[in-house]
C-alpha cells in the first residue's frame, strides 16, 4: 500500500508545482499509438488531444473505434497485452507515458481521478461505502478515522447523496447504480483531482440518472475547476456535456472541435452519418437510418481514408495514401480529403432528411 | 424464396402447430400481480398490470431498472409465475398452466423471447445452425431436412447467410448475434415476439438496423412485437404503441407520437426532459419535473409515482386507476390536468432557480 503522500517524492514538486501550471494544456496527447495483442494490432493511431483546466473533452466513437484505450492510456491501466507505442501523453506538461508504477499512484487520485461504467465492480460489497471513501482519505490526504469520517459525509454531500450519513454506512448492494455512481465519483474527486477521466460513466444508468449525472459533473467542474475526459459511445450525452468533441473512428481521431460546431456543422463524412443514426431526439415514426457496411477490424492495416470503404462520397484519391486532419474553423479539424466538397449535413440536414423520411415512414 | 423453404414452412402447418388467426388481442394481460421473493424479501414486483397487444402493431415498453419490465416478459413468457391475474395469448389462457397442458403450449413456440444480452444467453459451445435448430427438435414433427431448411429460412429472413451456420457465438459480431438470436425466436413461427432490451449492446448504427429488421419481420410475416427498450427515440422510430411503467404498474399507454410528444404522466415527461438529444426543444427542463425536497415515504396503496413528482397532492394519497382521457390514451394521474400548466408556470420548486444543483442531501 502506497502511503507517501505526493508531495513527499523527490520527483514531483509539491502541488502546484507540478509541470507547467501556467499552460493552458492540463492534459496533452500527441500522435499517440496504442498496441494490442502483444504488439500484433495497432488499435489507436496517432491520437492527438488536449484538455484544458476546467473543460469538459468528450470521446465518442463506436466499440472497438480506441477510444476507451486513448484515456485508459492516458490513465496508466491498459488491459493486459496493450501498450503506448510512440507518442507522449503531458500532464500539466509532464510526460506521463514513462512513469513507473509507483509514480502512477502518485497521480491516480490526486491529479487525475476515474470514473468507469459499472460502479458496483469497483466497490468491495462487504464494506461500507463510507469506509472504502473513508480509507482512501486515511491513506493519501492522511487524515484521522474522525477527521475522514467527516472528509467522506461532505463529497458525499457535494455529490448529491441525500442522507449522506446514513450512505456512509450502507453497504453498495443497499444503494441503486444511481448513487453508487454518486459514491464512485465522490471517491474520484476525493483528493482534489484536476482531471477525471470517466469511461461510459453514465452508459448503465437509467436516463433520468443519467441527465443527474451530467448535471452533476457540469456543478463539479463549476465549483471545482475540474477538467473532464468523457468517453461515451453516445453522441447525443457527449453533446449534452462536453464542450470539444473528438470523433473516433477505427483508432484514429477524425474529426474533433467545439460540440456546437460538430452537431451543427460536421465535416467528416463519419461524423455526418454518426448524426443520422445518434439519438437524436427524434420522436415521430421514421426510417431509422444506419451507415452502409462495417468498421475495420481492430489495427487493421488501410492505405489511406479508414472511412473509405463506407463513405458515400469516397473518390479514388481517398484510398491512395494517408489522409491527415485538415482545419476547417478555428479549433475544428477533420480527417477528409474531401472536406470542402462533401456538403455540410448536420444538425439542419439530419432534421430536415428525417422530416422527409418520417413522413414518408408514417402509417 | 426457394421451394424447399416453402416446404418447410408447409409441414409446420400440416401438423397442425400453426395457430388460426384470430380478430381478438394476441396479447391480452389481466390484472397480473407478480411477487416475488420470500419472508422479508418478499416483494410485489408488478402490480395489477393490465396489457393488450393487437396483432401485427409494435408496442414499445419503457421504464427504469426495477420497475417490472423484465418480470412483465417473463411473466407472459411463463417464466414468472402469476400471484393473481392471467395472461391470454391469442384467447387462450396460458398463465397456470400446469403438466401436458403447459409442456403443449410451449413446445407450439407461440410466444418467444428474444434475450437482452446475446453473448450471454446463446449457448457458446453451439453452433449458430444448432442454436437456431433447437426449438424446432424440441417441438418435434419435422425430419432433420426439414429442420435444416427452416433454419436457412430463418436466418435469411433475419439477413444473415448461410457463413454463420458453422460458427459458434463467440466468432460472429454484436450485431450477427442479436440477429442470430431473433432468428432463434422466429424459428417455431411465434406470432408473439418479446424483446427484452434487443438493442441496448449495440452501437448506434447496428442497433437501428437490428429496430428495423424487427420492423420489417413485422410487415413480412405478420408478427405482433412487444420492444422492452431504454433507448426512446430509436424505439419512437418503430413503435406504434408505447406502455410506460413505474415501479411494477402502468402508469402511461398510449400511441407512441402523443406518449413521447406530449406525455400525460409526470413520470414520463422526467422520462423525455432527462432523455439525452442533440436537440434542445424539450417542453420542460428535467429539473422543473423533479421533486427535489425530501423523499417522501410512498403511501401503501396511493400513487406509485408520488414520492418523486414535483406535482404531487393530497389527492395523490388514493392509487390512480389507469384510465383512458384521449383517444386511446390512457394515464394513470390523478393530476394529468394540472401539472403540465403548473410545469409552465414554474410552481414546480426548482423554477426560479435553474442553477440549483441536480440533487442535494439535507
Amino acid at each position: 500500500m502506497m502511503t507517501d503522500s505526493p508531495s513527499s517524492l523527490p520527483d514531483y514538486a509539491p502541488r502546484n508545482g507540478f509541470g507547467d501550471d501556467s499552460s493552458d494544456r492540463l492534459l496533452s496527447i500527441e500522435n499517440l499509438r496504442v498496441t494490442v495483442h502483444h504488439g500484433a494490432a495497432t488499435a489507436v493511431r496517432g491520437a492527438s488531444l488536449d484538455v484544458a483546466p476546467g473543460e469538459i473533452v468528450g470521446l465518442v466513437g463506436e466499440s472497438g473505434s480506441g477510444k476507451t484505450l486513448t484515456c485508459r492510456a492516458a490513465l496508466g491501466v491498459l488491459p493486459p497485452g496493450c501498450a503506448v507505442q510512440s507518442g507522449t501523453i503531458a500532464f500539466a506538461g509532464r510526460d506521463l507515458t514513462r512513469l513507473s508504477r509507483r509514480q502512477w499512484e502518485q497521480v491516480h487520485g490526486a491529479y487525475i481521478g476515474a470514473v468507469f461504467q459499472d460502479p458496483a465492480s469497483y466497490l468491495n460489497p462487504n464494506l461500507t461505502v463510507g469506509s472504502q471513501l473513508a480509507e482512501v482519505l486515511r491513506i493519501r490526504r492522511r487524515l484521522n478515522r474522525r477527521a475522514a469520517h467527516a472528509r467522506a459525509v461532505e463529497l458525499f454531500t457535494a455529490v448529491g447523496l441525500r442522507q449522506p450519513e446514513r450512505v456512509f454506512h450502507q453497504i453498495p448492494a443497499e444503494l441503486s447504480g444511481g448513487m453508487l455512481q454518486r459514491a464512485m465519483i465522490a471517491t474520484a474527486i476525493c483528493c482534489d483531482p484536476r482531471l477525471v477521466i470517466a469511461d461510459e460513466a453514465t452508459t448503465a444508468l437509467d436516463v433520468t440518472i443519467q441527465a443527474e449525472v451530467i448535471e452533476l459533473l457540469r456543478q463539479l467542474r463549476r465549483e471545482r475547476d475540474l477538467a473532464v475526459l468523457f468517453v461515451s459511445h453516445d453522441l447525443a450525452v457527449v453533446s449534452e456535456l462536453c464542450d470539444r468533441i473528438a470523433v473516433f473512428y477505427a483508432g484514429e481521431i477524425v474529426e474533433t472541435g467545439r460540440t456546437e460546431e460538430i452537431i451543427e456543422r460536421p465535416r467528416h463524412p463519419y461524423t455526418q452519418a454518426l448524426m443520422r443514426v445518434a439519438t437524436v431526439g427524434d420522436y415521430r415514426r421514421r426510417e431509422l437510418q444506419v451507415i452502409a457496411g462495417q468498421p475495420p477490424g481492430v489495427g487493421a492495416e488501410i492505405t489511406g481514408c479508414r472511412f473509405a470503404a463506407r463513405c458515400p462520397d469516397a473518390i479514388a484519391a481517398c484510398g491512395a495514401g494517408p489522409v491527415g486532419p485538415v482545419s476547417v474553423g478555428l479549433g475544428h479539424d477533420a480527417r477528409c480529403l474531401r472536406v470542402n466538397e462533401v456538403a455540410g449535413n448536420g444538425m439542419a440536414g439530419v432534421t430536415g432528411a428525417s422530416a422527409v423520411a418520417g413522413e414518408l415512414a408514417v402509417r | 424464396m426457394s421451394g424447399a423453404s416453402v416446404a418447410g414452412v408447409t409441414d409446420a402447418t400440416a401438423a397442425g402447430l400453426m395457430p388460426a388467426t384470430a380478430a381478438g388481442p394476441i396479447l391480452a394481460v389481466e390484472s397480473a400481480n407478480v411477487v416475488l421473493g420470500h419472508g422479508w424479501r418478499r416483494a410485489k414486483v408488478l402490480s395489477d398490470v393490465d396489457l393488450v397487444l393487437w396483432p401485427g402493431e409494435i408496442v414499445g415498453l419503457v421504464g427504469e431498472t426495477g420497475s417490472g419490465k423484465t418480470t412483465l416478459a417473463r411473466a407472459i413468457v411463463g417464466l414468472a409465475g402469476l400471484a393473481s391475474g392471467r395472461v391470454l395469448v391469442d384467447g387462450q389462457q396460458v398463465s397456470g398452466l400446469r403438466g401436458r397442458a403447459l409442456r403443449a403450449q410451449r413446445r407450439r413456440g407461440l410466444v418467444q423471447l428474444v434475450f437482452q444480452d446475446p453473448l450471454r444467453s446463446l449457448d457458446p459451445d453451439l453452433k449458430v445452425a444448432d442454436i437456431v435448430a433447437e426449438g424446432l427438435r424440441i417441438r418435434g414433427g419435422l425430419d432433420a431436412g426439414a429442420i435444416a431448411r427452416r433454419v436457412r429460412q430463418t436466418l435469411s429472413e433475419v439477413g444473415l447467410d448461410a457463413s454463420v451456420l458453422d460458427r459458434t457465438p463467440g466468432q460472429i459480431s454484436g450485431g450477427q448475434r442479436q440477429r442470430v438470436s431473433i432468428a432463434r425466436a422466429l424459428a417455431t413461427q411465434p406470432r408473439l415476439l418479446i424483446c427484452d432490451e434487443p438493442v441496448s449492446a449495440l452501437d448506434a448504427s447496428t442497433r437501428n438496423h437490428v429496430l428495423r429488421l424487427l420492423d420489417e419481420l413485422r410487415d413480412s410475416l405478420g408478427l405482433t412485437i412487444l420492444i422492452i427498450s431504454h433507448d426512446l427515440s430509436s424505439l419512437a422510430g418503430i413503435a406504434d404503441r408505447v406502455a410506460v411503467m413505474y415501479r411494477g404498474q402502468i402508469v402511461e399507454y398510449g400511441p407512441a407520437d402523443q406518449v413521447f410528444t406530449a406525455p400525460l404522466h409526470p413520470y414520463t415527461a422526467l422520462l423525455m426532459a432527462s432523455a439525452p438529444s442533440v436537440r434542445h426543444d424539450q417542453p420542460y427542463s428535467a429539473r422543473q419535473l423533479r421533486q427535489n425536497g425530501p423523499h417522501l415515504v410512498p403511501a401503501a396503496d396511493g400513487c406509485v409515482f408520488a414520492d418523486r413528482c414535483a406535482f404531487a397532492a393530497a389527492a395523490c394519497a388514493a392509487r390512480p386507476p389507469l384510465e383512458q382521457v384521449a383517444d386511446g390514451h390512457d394515464v394513470a394521474c390523478h393530476r394529468h390536468e394540472e401539472w403540465p400548466r403548473l410545469a409552465r408556470d414554474g410552481a414546480g420548486p426548482d423554477h426560479a432557480r435553474p442553477d440549483r444543483p441536480p440533487a442535494r442531501s439535507r
